[in-house]
């Protein structure tokens, strides 16, 4: 690193500040390190249980209505609920940084955790919209039938709310799809590079 | 002394890793979360998750590289999860040394240029870097060489030379501009 381009001797301005200090005795990092663990199973946990209310109120449903569309609606909110927190947790949403990262170049490790979020914006269709949008539809669908069966001179009333709210709930996931895939491609163009760097690198 | 205090165990071993590393890293670790993180709140807790992950990471050393360059590739590696973290929560965009070459620089001329606002110019800089780049500067100025620099980052050492005499020479026009970026 030669050609130093100007009299401004920036490591030594650099080396010579002082930010504000951070003394931790092992004993104290032992415990924050806990508490940093404890922290994102706290995390993990607060998705478990929005999703016990989602379970806990279409189990309801499913006890409390007859019909054979909404109890399956019902049923398929319910299965689908948990694959969502179950990919969650298994994606790692929420998590502790793997001890081993110092064995990997921070390029290396800069393209995998990319890869990581860009997976899981890209593929939110199969572990997210898919597993809860058929029961959504199935549910709705068996409000619209029970509906029409206790008057059945509305059927066109039942048809115009039903259409309302397929689209709305269409038109919900498919913006939650959109989003994801706007900053998946945002994502991928920051992994090309840092890929494109790698290659030029070896 | 004890005959359980004579034998060092992992954990001790581990404990006093992370004292060495306190010790000869720690003003550098500090710098490096603040070049990463401006609010001083998430600095603090920037550097306190980067000192877990060190401490954490130590039960693994097995001396495949040296302990500066584990040192270093664990804190960049957490900055750089936070920048990624923190880039999707604020919509934060960082810019190329490609962008800051030409990006026109419309603030106030200033007459000189004092040791702390260099510094805050430096920082300012930095801090608008993408991850990669910012990496390669922070270890240049921590007085690395273009091949440890290397051994850390994963780039070539030519790519390291070239990069660091891009970012200086943006720099040093900015300052004998009497400029600074926003």
């Amino acid at each position: 690193m030669t050609n130093e381009p100007a009299s401004i001797d920036m490591k030594a301005i650099w080396q010579t500040q002082t930010p504000e200090s951070l003394k931790m005795s092992t004993a104290e990092l032992r415990q924050r390190s806990q508490k940093l663990s404890k922290k994102v199973f706290r995390r993990n946990l607060r998705e478990d249980v929005a999703a016990a209310i989602v379970v806990a109120f279409f189990g309801y449903c499913f006890w409390s209505f007859h019909t054979l569309l909404l109890r399956l609606g019902s049923g398929l909110i319910i299965v689908g609920t948990v694959y969502v927190v179950y990919q969650l947790h298994a994606r790692g949403s929420a998590r502790v940084m793997p001890p081993e990262m110092a064995l990997h170049t921070c390029l290396e490790f800069h393209i995998k955790e990319l890869e990581r979020q860009c997976d899981l914006l890209r593929s939110v269709w199969s572990w997210y919209i898919a597993p809860l949008v058929l029961g959504v539809i199935v549910f709705i669908l068996g409000g619209a039938v029970a509906q029409v069966a206790a008057s059945p001179g509305n059927v066109g009333r039942a048809v115009v709310m039903f259409s309302l709210r397929i689209a709305f709930v269409l038109a919900l996931f498919f913006g939650t799809w959109k989003l994801n895939q706007r900053a998946a491609q945002r994502l991928q163009l920051s992994i090309d590079a840092l890929m494109a760097l790698e290659k030029e690198s070896k | 002394m004890s005959a359980v205090e004579s034998i060092p165990t992992e954990t001790s071993k581990q404990d006093a890793l992370y004292q060495e590393i306190n010790l000869n890293y720690g003003a550098a670790l500090e710098r490096l979360a603040w070049a990463y993180e401006a609010d001083r709140e998430s600095c603090r807790d920037l550097l306190q998750e980067i000192h877990i992950a060190l401490w954490r990471s130590l039960a693994g050393f097995d001396q495949r590289c040296s302990l500066r360059t584990w040192v270093y590739r664990v804190a960049h590696n957490v900055a750089t999860s936070h920048v990624i973290r923190d880039r999707r929560a604020k919509s934060r965009t960082f810019v190329s040394l490609d962008a800051l070459d030409v990006e026109p620089n419309t603030n106030d001329a200033e007459s000189a240029a004092d040791r702390r606002r260099t510094l805050d110019r430096l920082l300012a800089l930095i801090q608008r870097l993408n991850p990669m780049e910012r990496q390669v500067i922070l270890l240049y100025l921590e007085g690395l060489d273009a091949a440890s620099i290397g051994e850390i980052t994963g780039i070539s050492p030519a790519n390291v030379a070239t990069k660091v005499h891009r970012i200086k020479n943006i720099l040093v026009r900015r300052f004998h501009e009497g400029r600074h970026d926003k």
